[in-house]
C-alpha cells in the first residue's frame, strides 16, 4: 500500500499540533510533478520523541576523530562518552607498526565532581604528559563532553602548550554535546580542526604519481575502504590519505598533494572538500561505491576527469573483469530478492547510497531518509545558498581558507573543468530526493513512533538502519539490516562487497525462524473430525481435551 | 590495594556513567519510561549500549538540550519533552535523570517536575526525578539511587501485609526470573523491584508494543512499607543510596541485606532469610538442586582448584563470584571494580584473608591498571563483563562473560548465574572455561615440563 497525504495525516494526527506541524515539514511524498520539493532539515530536534540522533561530540570524536589510528584521542570530561565512543563504530583499522595504533585505547579524563568545581585544565595537561610519556603517540586530539564548555576550561590554550612542550601535533576540539542539533555539528568541527592542524602539515610537494587520490567520508566500517582501495590500486591509483577510515596523521598531513578528492559521505566531510578545492586547487568527486553500478559509474568518472586513455582503458578492464567475477554469485540471490521493498534510513549518505544495491538485487527502497543531513543531502547542492542560518548554525563557525600561496595549483585547465562540470558530478552531489521512486516517502530525522506507523502501513520485507530502531521491525517480524555497523559483517562497498550484501539479506529473508511464528496448534486443527451434536457427558469430554 | 588516581588518565575504562545505570530500574517499573534531561547524545549513546546487551528496543527519551538551553535553562525542552513522550507512549509512570549538562548549569529538577504536574493538573502522576550526573559516580551508583528514589517516590505509609520486599542490583533477566521462581517455590508472598525480567528480555509477540509487559507494578511499589521485611541483595550500596536502608529509616521495614544468591552459601544465606521469616519448608525441588550443585562442585573440583581468577565489575557482583570462586577453589588474585566502592572492599578483605592465594583488591580500576597487575599475579581465568576481553587478546587469559555490559556475544540477558541451579550453570562455564584451556596446551606443557628440561 502506498502513503498519501491522507494517510500521512493520519498518523501525524497523533502529535500535539505544533509537533505535527513541525514534522510535516520533514516528511515528504516524492512527486516529480512538483518541480522542487523542499525539506526541512538540520532544525532542532523535537524534545521527548524518540530520536536516532545523537551529539555534537558523537559526530566530532565518534565519527571523524575517532578512526585515524596512530593518534591517540582523549576525552576530555566524566567517564561516560569516553566509554560509549569506545570502538564503537567498527571502523577498521591496520597499521604497519603495531605500536602506533591506537584504535583500540579509550583515553578519558574521567572528570570527577571535584573536577567540575575547580576546573579541569589542569588534570588534563598532567594527562596529555602521561599519554606522550607511555603511548608516545605522533599526533593527540582532545575531543570535550559537555560540561568542559559549561566550567569554561580552555582547552585549547591545554592544547597549545602541551604541543610546544612535547613537540607533538596535539589539537582540540570543542565538540560538547549541546552544540548544533545533531552529529553533524560535530563533524563541521571536526573538519575545521583537521584542516586548521593537521591537512598540510606534512613537506610533500608533489604527488607520488599522477593519479594520486584521496579518500574523504569513508569510514572503513567493516572494511569497506579496504575494498574500495583493492579496485583502485588495480586500475592505477594512489590513495594518499582516506578520510578517516583506516586513516593516519602520517598519510592526512601530507593529504594536499592529491589531484583529486573523492567524496563518499558528503555529508560528514563536504566542508574539508570544499576547503581542499580553495586551498589547494583541488577539486572534488562526489562519488558512490556503494552497489555496482554506482561503483562502476564513479570509477568511469574518476577516469574521464584524469582523460588519460590509458587509465579509461584500464579502468573498463578492470570493471568487466570484477563484473566477470561477481555476476555469477549474484544470480541465486537475486531470485530471492525480487519484488521485495526495504526501508532505508542511515545517518547522512548511507540512506541514499545504498538504494542503488538493493535495487540491483531488486528490492525498493519504499521510505528513505537521513538522522542528521541538511537539505542539500536531499535536495542537492543548488539549494545551499537558499539555506538560511540559523541560531544554531551560526554556533559552529566556517572555517575560511584562501589559496596556499606555494602549493595552490589548478589541477586541470579551468576550461575542461568548466566542460567535465557538464558530464561528472565534480563539487556537486545531486541529493536523494531526485533518484527516489514517485510515491515513496522521504523522512528526515525518523522516530520510533514514525517508524513503527510507516511498518505498519507499508509493510516493508526489510528494514535498515541501526541499532537502536533495529528491534523494534525485529519484533514486528520483520528483518533489519544495520546500516551503521553492518551487524558485524562487511565489507558492502565495491563489487565484491555487493556480493557480501546480498548474502547477508538473503540470509535474514530465507532464516527458518520465520517458519515458526505460528505454533502448529494455531496453525492447522490438531484433531481431525466432525463436528458432532453436544449432548451432555460426550460434550464436557470433548470440551477436556 | 590503592583506592586512589594514581594516574591523571583512565585509560580503557572499567565503569560507565551515573545516568546508564539510572535506566535500568526505570526499565523495570510496569508501564515506565525515562527522560534524560541533557544533550539527546546521552540518551542516544546510552539506548545504544543498552539495546545491544540486551537485544530489545530501548525507548528513552531526551530533552535535546541545545546551546540555547544552556544559557537560559532548559525547562521549556523538558517540559515539552514530557508533552510528547506522555502522548506518544502515555506510560503510567516517568523517570527524569539529569546529566553532566543539567547539573553543571544548575537545573533545579524538582522544581521543574512540579511545576510541570501542577500546570498539567497531574499532581497525582507519578514523575521522579533522579539526580544523576555523570561525574556524580559510576552506573552503579546510578542504579541504587533510581531504585531508592523510585521507591521514595511511590511509598507511604500503609497497612501491613505479607509482601515482602525483594530488591535486587543488575543482574540478567534470567537472575531474576530464577529468584522469582525460588520465591513462588518457597510460597512468598512478596515485591520484587526492579523487575526487568520481560522488559528486558521479552518474548516474541504480535502485536509489537511500545511498552513491553512486565515490571514491578506502580501498586506495589506504593504498598511497599507495609512489608514484614525487605531482603535486598545490595552489600555494596552506599547507604546515601541504598533503598533497604530507606525503607528501614523512613518506615521500620526491617533489612536483611544479604548478597546476591550465588554459590552454595550466598543461595543458602537468601533461602535461609526466607525460611525464617515465613517458617515455610524447604521444598525437596530445591534440595534435589542444591544436592545437584554439591554434585557438580564435587566433581569439578579438581579442574576448579587450578583456577586462579580476576574478577571485575560493578561492586555487587564481583562480591558475590568472588565468594562463588573461594568456595570452589578459584581463587581470586585480583578482584577490580571501576567504582570507587568503598563497601566492596570492606567486604572482600575478610573473605579473601582466608584464601591461600594472595588476593588484590583494586578500586577506581580501569583496563590498563587490572592488565598491568595481571601481568604480575598470572590468573589463568578472567570473569565479568565484556570489555574484559582485552585480557584475552592481549594476555591470553580467557574470559567468562559475566555482568553487564556484553556487547560482544549474544545472550547477556540469558546468562544465569544465581540459587542452586544458576550456580551450577555458571560453575560449568568457569570450569570448562579452564579445561578447554587446559586441553589447548595440555601435551605440550607437560611435555615442557617432565623431559624437556633436565631433571634436577
Amino acid at each position: 500500500m502506498a502513503i498519501d497525504e491522507k494517510t500521512l495525516d493520519a498518523i501525524l494526527n497523533e502529535y500535539p499540533a505544533k509537533v505535527k506541524r513541525n514534522r510535516k515539514k520533514h516528511i515528504i511524498i516524492r512527486d516529480s510533478a512538483v518541480e522542487h520539493q523542499e525539506i526541512e532539515a538540520n532544525t532542532r530536534t523535537i524534545p521527548g520523541i524518540m530520536t536516532n540522533r545523537g551529539c555534537a561530540f558523537a559526530g566530532c570524536k565518534g565519527v571523524v576523530l575517532g578512526p585515524l589510528k596512530d593518534m591517540v584521542h582523549i576525552v576530555h570530561g566524566p567517564i561516560g562518552c569516553a566509554y560509549y565512543s569506545w570502538l564503537t563504530r567498527r571502523n577498521k583499522a591496520k597499521s604497519e607498526d603495531p605500536t602506533q595504533n591506537f584504535l583500540h585505547y579509550c583515553v578519558s579524563t574521567d572528570m570527577q565532581e571535584s573536577d567540575i568545581v575547580f576546573g579541569g585544565e589542569k588534570k588534563l595537561a598532567r594527562m596529555i604528559d602521561e599519554v606522550v610519556e607511555i603511548l608516545g603517540p605522533k599526533a593527540i586530539t582532545i575531543s570535550a563532553t559537555c560540561p568542559v564548555g559549561l566550567i569554561g576550561d580552555d582547552i585549547q590554550q591545554v592544547a597549545k602548550e602541551a604541543r610546544k612542550k612535547h613537540g607533538v601535533n596535539i589539537t582540540a576540539y570543542n565538540c560538547e554535546g549541546y552544540k548544533g542539533v545533531s552529529q553533524s555539528a560535530g563533524h563541521h568541527i571536526a573538519n575545521n580542526g583537521l584542516m586548521e592542524n593537521i591537512i598540510g602539515e606534512g613537506d610533500m610537494e608533489d604527488p607520488p604519481i599522477r593519479y594520486t587520490i584521496n579518500i574523504l567520508g569513508e569510514y572503513n566500517i567493516g572494511g569497506d575502504s579496504w575494498e574500495v582501495e583493492r579496485v583502485l590500486k588495480e586500475i592505477g591509483y594512489q590513495v594518499q590519505a582516506v578520510m578517516t577510515g583506516n586513516g593516519s596523521y602520517e598519510d592526512l598531513k601530507n593529504a594536499h598533494v592529491a589531484q583529486l578528492n573523492l567524496v563518499q559521505c558528503h555529508r560528514s566531510i563536504n566542508y574539508i572538500a570544499s576547503m581542499l578545492e580553495t586551498k589547494y586547487g583541488t577539486p572534488w568527486l562526489k562519488v558512490n561505491f556503494i552497489g555496482i553500478k554506482a561503483t562502476i559509474e564513479s570509477l568511469r568518472n574518476m577516469a574521464l576527469y584524469f582523460g588519460d586513455e590509458e587509465l579509461i582503458n584500464k579502468t573498463e578492464e578492470v570493471i568487466t573483469r570484477e563484473l566477470e567475477e561477481i555476476e555469477p554469485l549474484l544470480e541465486p540471490y537475486r531470485k530471492i530478492c525480487a519484488g521485495k521493498t526495504t526501508f532505508c534510513f542511515v545517518g547522512g549518505s548511507r540512506g541514499h547510497h545504498y538504494q542503488g544495491l538493493y535495487g540491483e538485487l531488486g528490492i525498493s527502497t519504499v521510505l528513505a531518509g537521513y538522522e542528521f543531513a541538511h537539505r542539500d543531502d536531499y535536495e542537492g547542492r543548488e539549494v545551499i545558498p537558499n539555506i538560511k542560518p540559523d541560531a544554531d548554525s551560526k554556533n559552529i563557525p566556517d572555517l575560511h581558507v584562501s589559496p596556499d600561496e606555494s602549493r595552490y595549483r589548478l589541477k586541470i585547465p579551468q576550461e575542461r573543468m568548466e566542460e567535465l562540470k557538464t558530464k561528472i558530478p565534480l563539487s556537486y552531489y545531486s541529493g536523494m530526493n531526485v533518484t527516489m521512486a514517485e510515491g515513496s516517502i522521504i523522512v528526515d530525522d525518523l522516530n520510533h513512533y514514525e517508524t513503527e506507523e510507516f511498518i505498519k502501513i507499508l509493510k516493508p520485507d526489510i528494514f535498515s538502519s541501526g541499532i537502536k530502531d533495529k528491534y523494534i521491525p525485529h519484533k514486528m517480524g520483520i528483518p533489519c539490516k544495520q546500516l551503521h555497523n553492518y551487524d558485524y559483517s562487511g565489507p558492502y562497498a565495491g563489487f565484491r562487497g555487493s556480493v557480501n550484501f546480498a548474502r547477508d539479506i538473503c540470509m535474514s529473508f530465507t532464516t527458518p525462524a520465520w517458519n515458526f511464528m505460528v505454533p502448529p496448534w494455531k496453525d492447522k486443527p490438531l484433531l481431525e473430525g466432525t463436528v458432532a451434536q453436544c449432548n451432555g457427558a460426550a460434550c464436557t469430554v470433548n470440551q477436556a481435551r | 590495594m590503592n583506592n586512589e588516581h594514581y594516574r591523571n588518565v583512565n585509560e580503557n575504562p572499567c565503569h560507565m556513567c551515573m545516568p546508564m545505570g539510572g535506566i535500568l530500574p526505570f526499565k523495570g517499573i510496569e508501564k515506565s519510561m525515562v527522560i534524560i534531561h541533557g544533550s539527546q547524545g546521552c540518551s542516544t549513546y546510552m539506548r545504544r549500549h543498552i539495546a545491544e546487551h540486551f537485544n530489545e528496543p530501548i525507548d528513552v527519551a531526551s530533552s535535546s538540550l541545545n546551546e540555547k538551553g544552556t544559557i537560559y535553562g532548559g525547562e521549556k525542552n523538558l517540559k515539552q519533552g514530557l508533552d510528547n513522550l506522555i502522548k506518544l507512549y502515555n506510560p503510567g509512570l516517568i523517570g527524569v535523570l539529569t546529566t553532566c549538562l543539567a547539573e553543571t548549569i544548575g537545573e533545579d529538577i524538582d522544581r521543574i517536575a512540579t511545576s510541570y504536574l501542577a500546570e498539567r493538573g497531574l499532581e497525582n502522576y507519578p514523575l521522579i526525578t533522579v539526580p544523576t550526573p555523570g561525574y556524580g559516580g559510576s552506573h552503579s551508583e546510578g542504579y541504587w539511587l533510581a531504585v531508592r528514589r523510585i521507591i521514595a517516590a511511590l511509598a507511604r505509609k500503609t497497612a501491613s501485609h505479607s509482601k515482602i520486599n525483594i530488591i535486587v542490583p543488575n543482574i540478567s533477566p534470567a537472575d531474576i526470573r530464577e529468584i522469582k521462581r525460588i520465591l513462588r517455590l518457597m510460597q512468598v508472598d512478596y515485591t520484587l523491584c526492579p523487575d526487568f525480567s520481560d522488559t528486558l528480555d521479552r518474548p516474541y509477540a504480535r502485536p509489537y508494543k511500545k511498552i513491553p509487559d512486565g515490571g514491578t507494578r506502580i501498586d506495589d511499589i506504593k504498598n511497599i512499607a507495609g512489608a514484614p521485611a525487605t531482603i535486598q541483595m545490595g552489600l555494596t550500596a552506599d547507604d546515601a543510596f541504598s533503598p533497604g536502608k530507606y525503607l528501614e529509616n523512613e518506615f521500620g521495614v526491617p533489612l536483611y541485606n544479604i548478597p546476591i544468591p550465588m554459590g552454595i552459601e550466598g543461595t543458602d544465606k537468601f533461602i535461609g532469610v526466607l525460611k525464617e521469616l515465613t517458617g515455610n519448608p524447604f521444598p525437596a525441588e530445591l534440595e534435589m538442586e542444591r544436592g545437584r550443585l554439591l554434585d557438580c562442585m564435587i566433581d569439578s573440583h579438581k579442574y576448579n582448584f587450578q583456577g586462579r581468577s580476576v574478577i571485575f565489575g560493578e561492586p555487587e557482583l564481583v562480591y558475590a563470584i568472588a565468594r562463588t570462586c573461594m568456595e570452589n577453589g578459584i581463587f581470586p588474585v585480583l578482584a577490580a571494580t571501576g567504582s570507587k566502592a568503598a563497601k566492596l572492599h570492606g567486604l572482600l578483605l575478610p573473605l579473601l584473608a582466608s584464601s591461600p592465594e594472595q588476593a588484590e583488591i583494586l578500586l577506581e580500576a580501569d583496563f590498563t591498571g587490572i592488565r598491568e597487575r595481571c601481568r604480575e599475579l598470572k590468573p589463568n581465568i578472567a570473569i565479568g563483563h565484556s570489555d574484559g576481553k582485552f585480557l584475552t587478546e592481549r594476555e591470553g587469559i580467557p574470559l567468562v562473560r559475566m555482568g553487564f555490559p556484553i556487547h560482544d556475544q549474544v545472550g547477556g540477558q540469558r546468562l544465569l548465574s544465581v540459587g542452586y541451579a544458576g550456580t551450577t550453570m555458571f560453575l560449568d562455564r568457569v570450569t570448562n572455561t579452564l579445561l578447554e584451556q587446559k586441553h589447548k596446551n595440555y601435551r605440550a606443557s607437560m611435555y615442557e615440563k617432565y623431559y624437556a628440561r633436565p631433571a634436577i
